[in-house]
């Protein structure tokens, strides 16, 4: 245990200190509070919203959610794809483990210094958030709303731990650092973009709309007349086939964490979740029915977590040390 | 003596390919040993399992009197390693750097700021102490690198190609703080090195591998005579003059077998010590000896008999 604090103090060190780190830290928190301002001008023009929605940004902006779905997978990976190839191409690698510590201490401090730098990134966030916002506002969060700010805080250090795994993993596997930062970026693009285009080429290709005319009567809503008002209803088989369409297009986009984050935060702060910057106020569940209704979501963010560091652990354990490392 | 490094056909397999194979060696106390061999012979593979690094395929080695594989940590207790090419952290002090270690060690920090602050001095770095280790030259970085092994007072050090890279100034300071260090603390070195001459010059007893096999062990005392033995022996000689008559004469002396000159050089070759014999018959002729050497072995000329010997094979 005394190596692997070692081996963390020192990475921790390392970590607070670079430019890396402190650029996107930086950033993380220029818009988490430009994110708040918004929340706090929606709170102020809708009676009876939730202080938590501070979180949620106004509709159509940039909200916390979606600023820790682009950067958290960023953050985690650049603290973590070059943990261990770094050290084997500067030749430290056998110093270290040329000391009487356990080989684990290494991987396990890289671990637990990623893991601090990433935590004290979200709390900060978080904490500054509410710290600007309840003066502006001039009302704190009831109890409820504080748990389910403290929820969001686990639920999102969890997920980028799982980008931070992701890195180490990388990092452990290939020796060269620009063949981890590629896979690491591949990972991101993969689970950012290309599963949610894959998800809906699918399920377009799985579920295809029905043939005929779908469209069902013309609908005049109140206080819109003539032809630019005009709606139309669209018929019930239209309807089931897109509500089929749609759940297999979630279905195959749940395999994202991404996805899984985006869904459980939003859950927790009661919001519907609309895709990349756009957020619907329309569900206000209760914390307890959140984390119900999303228990599976959050096992497999958890379970992405350890079977990633899980991965990483045993190939660094078995991994041989050559010549130059 | 003692062994400090005792292996017994230790060996070394990457798939198909035999790294290090059934390798014998033995290192006493106090030695400085020179591992020497071409590239990819298996030197450093050889000094990763002595490390308890790199787990053996076959075989055992006994490092400062614990198993490699069974007690690999109390191995790294005893023993420390300065990797080829390595370096330590550039951004950190070399201060900061030797604290690491030392912390690595699980040393008190009354201990370790103590034992830090010696290490930089007996190294001569105690004026870059609070210097990044990335301003320092490679002499520099390799001099605070020793002196990182040195942060658990070992038995035995490892030290792989410690002078490669560095300039002629570098590599004497490096060469002498070995040496010092050897002298004066009674440390144990086992050191790689392509510098023929600088292991020549450092070394107590070399041993040479090639493809993963130990083809020599021997004392550099010993090696001389190991040459020389069932060879003729050969004297170098500058003389004031040289006539044929004199060259006659040398090749009857009893013992010479034969004479050859060579740039203003005489070389007498002979089975036995004649050199009084032959000094009487060059005075005999009027000439005056100003040089008479008899000749030594170079490291390189014993490295390429072995391992030309190995390669016949």
């Amino acid at each position: 245990m005394a190596g692997t604090m070692t081996v963390a103090h020192k990475e921790m060190r390392d970590q607070f200190g670079s430019r890396r780190f402190l650029i996107l830290f930086g950033l993380v928190l220029a818009l988490g509070g430009l994110s708040a301002y918004q929340g706090v001008d929606y709170i102020r023009n809708n009676v009876g919203s939730s202080f938590v929605w501070i979180f949620s940004g106004a509709r159509m902006s940039f909200s916390f959610i979606q600023i820790m779905v682009f950067f958290g997978p960023i953050l985690g990976l650049a603290l973590g794809f070059d943990a261990v190839n770094k050290e084997r191409a500067n030749g430290t690698l056998s110093i270290v483990l040329g000391q009487p510590i356990y080989r684990d201490s290494v991987i396990n401090g890289k671990f637990l210094a990623g893991a601090a730098a990433l935590t004290t990134l979200v709390f900060s966030t978080i904490a500054i958030m509410c710290g600007i916002t309840i003066p502006m506002l001039g009302f704190a969060p009831t109890l409820e709303e504080a748990l389910k700010i403290v929820a969001l805080t686990l639920l999102t250090t969890v997920y980028l731990l799982i980008w931070l795994s992701l890195g180490i993993l990388y990092s452990t596997v290939f020796k060269k650092t620009s063949t981890s930062i590629l896979f690491s970026i591949a990972t991101w693009m993969t689970f950012s973009i290309v599963i949610t285009i894959l998800g809906v080429a699918l399920s377009s290709a799985l579920v295809p709309l029905p043939a005929g005319d779908f469209i069902g009567t013309p609908v005049t809503p109140y206080g819109q007349g003539g032809q630019g008002g005009q709606r139309f209803s669209v018929s019930p088989e239209y309807m089931e086939t897109m509500q089929e369409r749609q759940a297999l297009q979630t279905a195959i986009q749940r395999l994202s964490p991404t996805q899984l984050y985006q869904e459980t935060a939003s859950a927790i702060l009661g919001v519907g979740s609309f895709g990349f910057g756009r957020q619907e106020f329309a569900r206000t569940t209760t914390l307890a029915e959140a984390l119900g209704n999303n228990w599976a979501s959050i096992t497999a963010l958890s379970v992405i977590v350890v079977v990633a560091f899980a991965a990483s652990y045993m190939m660094f354990l078995r991994t041989e040390i050559r010549t130059g490392e | 003596m003692e062994n400090v490094v005792e292996t017994r056909k230790l060996t070394k397999a990457y798939g198909d390919f035999v790294a290090v194979n059934e390798l014998d060696m033995e290192v006493k106390q106090g030695e400085i040993f020179g591992f020497l061999g071409p590239n990819g012979a298996g030197k450093t593979t050889t000094i990763l399992m002595l490390m308890g690094l790199s787990v053996p395929t076959k075989g055992t080695a006994i490092v400062g009197g614990h198993d490699i594989v069974e007690e690999s940590r109390e191995v790294r207790r005893v023993a420390s390693i300065l990797p080829e090419y390595s370096s330590l952290y550039g951004d950190l002090t070399a201060w900061e750097n030797l604290d690491y270690i030392g912390r690595l060690n699980d040393q008190p920090r009354e201990e370790r700021e103590n034992r830090v602050g010696e290490m930089l001095e007996l190294v001569g770095m105690s004026n870059w102490a609070d210097s990044k280790l990335e301003s320092f030259s490679r002499g520099m970085k390799q001099r605070v690198g020793i002196a990182s092994t040195l942060m658990k007072d070992p038995q035995i050090v490892f030290l792989d190609e410690p002078t490669i890279g560095l300039d002629p100034v570098a590599t004497r300071e490096v060469r002498e703080l070995i040496m010092r260090l050897n002298r004066e603390r009674g440390l144990t070195v086992v050191m790689t090195s392509h510098l023929l001459n600088e292991v020549q010059l450092t070394c107590s007893k070399i041993g040479i591998i090639n493809r993963g096999r130990l083809i020599l062990q021997e004392s550099m005392e010993n090696l001389n005579k190991t040459m020389s033995g069932g060879e003729d022996r050969r004297v170098e000689l500058m003389l004031t003059e040289t006539t044929p008559d004199l060259v006659r004469d040398l090749e009857v002396v009893k013992g010479v077998k034969s004479v050859a000159q060579e740039n203003g050089r005489l070389y007498v070759y002979s089975n036995a010590d004649s050199d009084l014999e032959v000094s009487k018959t060059i005075v005999s002729h009027g000439a005056y000896i100003l040089l008479m050497k008899p000749r030594e072995y170079t490291l390189e000329e014993i490295f390429m008999k072995y391992y030309n010997q190995e390669v016949a094979a």
